[in-house]
């Protein structure tokens, strides 16, 4: 397990080596510069590029970029806080930790929503609550995230006025709720029906017939044999449910008016704020690697016929 | 029997054909493309002279769409907010509520004076700071909302001034500062000016706005394009409380410029200790408030400043606290719930319902949101006439914009002034709009067409077309309408290609691109027809009618046109007054002329 994972932090380093190469060399391959505005001329924007290394090879800019990370130097932003150190913007403003903050209740929120709806889909299969949740995750499933997250917002919002429409920074609890929820609904439903259609798979399993024969409870026999089976799938799906948690951040916290790093992740490509494109790309990738990384450590726990090492099966 | 009737029944048929064809040759030379307004007006034995234009030169490098307004809605019970038409909203003076929060854009790029170039920023700064004129109320109400007022340029620390006209032409303004001090203590003197002026023009520094005092003050031109010092543009500290600016020539907008965000007195000790010096733990400023409060993305809350000189006569609210936010759903949502007292930014769709809620105003701004007609890509003059004469803008700001935008008759944004205090685009287009008087006078007379009536316009663009066709343009050509992504530039191109296809019968296609794509293109002028939308920095046509001089950098279409030039370059030396006026009152129709064989 140990040198499993010590391969899996290095391939990690190379892999995030690769992210930053392929990320720098294609936003420069896109037209444009952080200084173009109506007003701009050329030679006012090669004045400000001059003023930031933007006029050096591209090779020059790529290598000072890593030798900054190495160094902690993630550089500054060119337009978005202009002269502010990106670093400072991703890990001192409290973005990242806000925007961890929020995906990962809405994580939670949507293994505990989703797992338990799931099961009592598949256990009650047929019947009308089996048919209302389906109808309900299907729904979910099929609407946007910005809808969800500002029908949320006008209703419990500016109708009801029962919770705040501008979280802000997110000094109270109540804060949280429309966001988490509005970032969680989609996962929740997804997972739903991930883990119906993997219980009443797993239902059917002849482990699944013994037990009951042996004359176990349904409950125990369907939260306890056939779930950790069809868990499996669930798992599966936390690695890609963390990059839809980290981009449908963006649209949540747009709406709700968070200073998270969502924002950051897709206004830096519109603005051309390269340093902050670079520094969002790297720490988010990051984020996605450690996530797969747990959920490969995760599978062994849950199953314990899967082998992490290689050939060892 | 038969026979004989289909005979005569013949013969019939063909004595009134030919008898028709008689009456047409009556008018002799009329030409069959006339316009049919022409043929009908005409008298019946007037002989109707046809114009004939020519492809070559002309003018119609832009055609003007509307002019900006600027939208906002305020609740009830906070008065005596302060408006430029510029877009600064002062909270300086209002009333009413003692913590006012407001959204005016997101999170700003910087607030640091000589690097901002939005109007959100500026706002913030020109609370903060005090410049050597300032921005105070007249006390009178702007425009139709009773709870905001109109300013005026007054005094600010310099408690007076004078300008000498020297033996070369250049002019001497020397500022007396007044006994002000900063936020922390300090007094400000001339050599914060001289920082802050010297650092704006200085090429390292890279400010958008590096270039406002080009052509105005004494080398800033030169510093600015890298060819003199820093320490060589026309401004000296006398003395710690005499600040002096040498001028070019006078300047009639150079009290505006002294009130200008961008050219605020600056601390050198502080801005370069710190490139982040405008945190609020750091930063020093000498206005009436000051920020207490800026955490990133969500809020920046300005506190009083008892430093400032005037303290006690401030009458506005203790806080004011400015929300961050890019949503418009999210910021109008806020401002439902009571949460916001003043919005600027709101979903289109939602403009109709908040206007007869009675809480959403309209008030000038000056902008004139304009598309350019690359005379490369579209060489005659008449095709660019034609696209011009058809845009119906009435429909473009009534169905698709939506906003309170006004019809542009001119390049020239309404609320633009003269030196006499007119409105320069209702003086130029008191009769008819600058954009059509050549056209009338030349080719509308002569064809018995009014172009105050879209339909007449319509028929003269036609015929324009024609004309080009005639003279061997390829009217089947392609044009390319460049736009940046937003969905109401979106909707304006369309409704611009609805009416030139559907009239001219032009093929117009739309490329919807990303900023800077799109700005790409603009300077590689690929384009027929591109938008912008330029809003002046300070009150003078000039702003707007230099950018079609010969080889300027905004000239994207690359006109071309030596009277026009001539006309502003020589305005551009005059001082304020009625010769100067002349000048620009004479060039702007150029820009909408035609010529003819």
């Amino acid at each position: 397990m140990t040198s499993y994972i010590l391969k899996r932090i290095g391939s990690a380093l190379i892999t995030l080596l690769i992210v930053a190469a392929t990320t720098f060399f294609l936003m420069n391959a896109v037209p444009g510069s952080p200084f173009i505005t109506e007003k701009s001329t050329p030679e006012m924007i090669a004045r400000a590029e001059a003023k930031y290394g933007l006029d050096k090879p591209l090779v020059v800019q790529f290598v000072n970029y890593i030798k900054g990370y190495f160094v902690g130097d993630m550089g500054v932003s060119l337009k978005m806080q202009q002269d502010t150190s990106v670093a400072e913007i991703i890990f001192n403003q409290n973005k990242l930790a806000l925007s961890s903050r929020i995906g990962a209740y809405a994580l939670l929120l949507a293994v505990v929503l989703g797992i338990p709806f799931g099961c009592i889909a598949a256990y009650n299969r047929g019947n009308w609550i089996d048919g209302l949740l389906r109808v309900v995750t299907t729904i979910g499933v099929a609407i946007p995230g910005f809808v969800v997250a500002t029908t949320l917002l006008v209703l419990f919002g500016v109708q009801l006025q029962w919770l705040p429409v501008r979280s802000g920074s997110m000094e109270t609890a109540s804060a949280f709720i429309l966001p988490v929820f509005a970032l969680s609904f989609y996962p929740s439903c997804y997972i739903a029906k991930l883990t119906r259609a993997s219980m009443l798979d797993a239902i059917n399993q002849d482990y699944i017939r013994t037990a009951r024969a042996k004359g176990l409870k349904t409950g125990k026999v369907i939260f306890k044999h056939a779930l950790r089976n069809s868990l499996i799938p669930v798992i599966t799906y936390l690695g890609p449910l963390t990059a839809y948690i980290i981009t449908g951040g963006f649209v949540v916290e747009t709406t709700f008016s968070i200073p998270g790093l969502g924002k950051y992740f897709i206004s830096s490509i519109l603005n051309r704020d390269y340093p902050i494109i670079m520094g969002t790309t790297v720490v988010l990738a990051a984020l996605i690697i450690i996530m797969n990384l747990l959920v490969d450590i995760a599978y062994k726990l849950v199953d314990p016929r899967i082998s992490l090492s290689k050939g060892d099966v | 029997m038969k026979k004989t009737i289909a005979i005569l029944l013949s013969l019939l048929m063909v004595l009134s054909v030919l008898s028709a064809c008689a009456k047409t040759e009556a008018p002799a030379a009329e030409a069959t493309e006339a316009p049919a307004a022409a043929t009908a007006t005409a008298a019946p034995t007037e002989e109707v002279v046809e114009p004939m234009t020519s492809g070559e030169g002309g003018g119609f490098p832009v055609t003007p769409i509307y002019f900006y307004t600027n939208m906002y809605c305020l609740h009830d019970g906070v008065e005596n907010v302060w408006y430029t038409p510029f877009g600064y909203y002062f909270f300086t003076g209002a009333t009413g509520k003692a913590d006012i929060t407001a959204c005016i854009a997101s999170e700003p790029e910087t607030i640091d004076p000589g690097l901002i170039s939005s109007v959100d920023g500026s706002t913030y700064t020109q609370h903060q700071f005090e410049n050597l004129m300032k921005y105070a109320t007249t006390g009178a109400q702007y425009q139709d909302d009773p709870s905001v007022l109109n300013t005026e340029i007054v005094n600010g620390m310099a408690e007076s001034y004078t300008s000498t006209t020297n033996a070369d032409g250049t002019v001497t303004y020397t500022f007396t500062l007044r006994d002000a001090n900063w936020s922390d203590g300090q007094p400000v003197t001339a050599n914060d000016f001289v920082y802050s002026w010297r650092r704006l023009v200085d090429p390292a520094t890279a400010s958008d706005y590096g270039y406002i005092l080009d052509g105005i003050v004494v080398n800033a031109t030169e510093v600015n394009g890298g060819e003199m010092t820093p320490d060589q543009l026309g401004v000296v500290a006398v003395d710690d409380k005499t600040f002096q600016v040498n001028l070019v020539a006078e300047c009639p907008y150079f009290l505006e410029l002294c009130a200008f965000a961008s050219l605020m007195p600056l601390r050198e000790d502080v801005v370069s200790a710190s490139a982040t010096w405008t945190d609020p733990s750091t930063i020093v400023v000498n206005g009436p408030y000051k920020i207490s409060e800026w955490v990133h993305d969500s809020y920046i809350k300005l506190v009083k400043n008892p430093a400032y000189y005037d303290a006690a006569n401030v009458t506005g609210p203790e806080t004011i606290t400015y929300y961050l936010s890019d949503s418009e759903t999210a910021i109008l949502s806020a401002y439902q719930a009571g949460e916001y007292d003043f919005i600027e930014n709101f979903p289109a769709d939602m403009i109709e319902s908040l206007k007869a809620s009675g809480d959403c105003y309209i008030n000038d701004y000056v902008g004139t949101y304009f598309l350019y007609l690359s005379t490369k890509n579209i060489p005659d003059w008449r095709i660019r006439a034609a696209i011009t004469l058809v845009i119906d803008r009435e429909n473009i700001v009534t169905n698709v914009t939506q906003g309170g935008q006004v019809p542009a008759t001119n390049l020239v944004a309404a609320g633009i002034k003269d030196s006499e205090g007119n409105n320069f685009a209702a003086k130029s287009s008191e009769t008819l709009p600058v954009m059509w008087q050549w056209l009338q006078a030349n080719l509308g007379d002569a064809l018995g067409l009014d172009l105050n009536s879209y339909d007449d316009r319509c028929e003269l663009a036609e015929y324009l077309v024609q004309q080009a066709a005639d003279d061997g343009y390829d009217i089947a050509a392609t044009i390319y309408y460049y736009f940046n992504t937003s969905a109401t530039h979106q909707a304006i191109a369309e409704a611009v290609q609805s009416d030139v296809e559907s009239v001219l019968g032009l093929k117009l296609e739309l490329s919807n691109q990303d900023w800077n794509v799109y700005t790409s293109g603009l300077a590689e002028d690929t384009f027929g027809l591109a938008r912008l939308g330029w809003i002046a920095d300070y009150n003078d046509a000039v702003t707007y009618l230099e950018m079609f001089v010969n080889g300027n950098p905004y000239n994207y279409g690359e006109w071309v046109n030596d009277e026009y030039t001539a006309l502003i370059e020589q305005a551009k030396t005059l001082p304020g007054g009625m010769d100067r006026d002349a000048l620009l009152y004479e060039a702007e129709p150029i820009l909408f002329a035609g010529t003819m064989k």
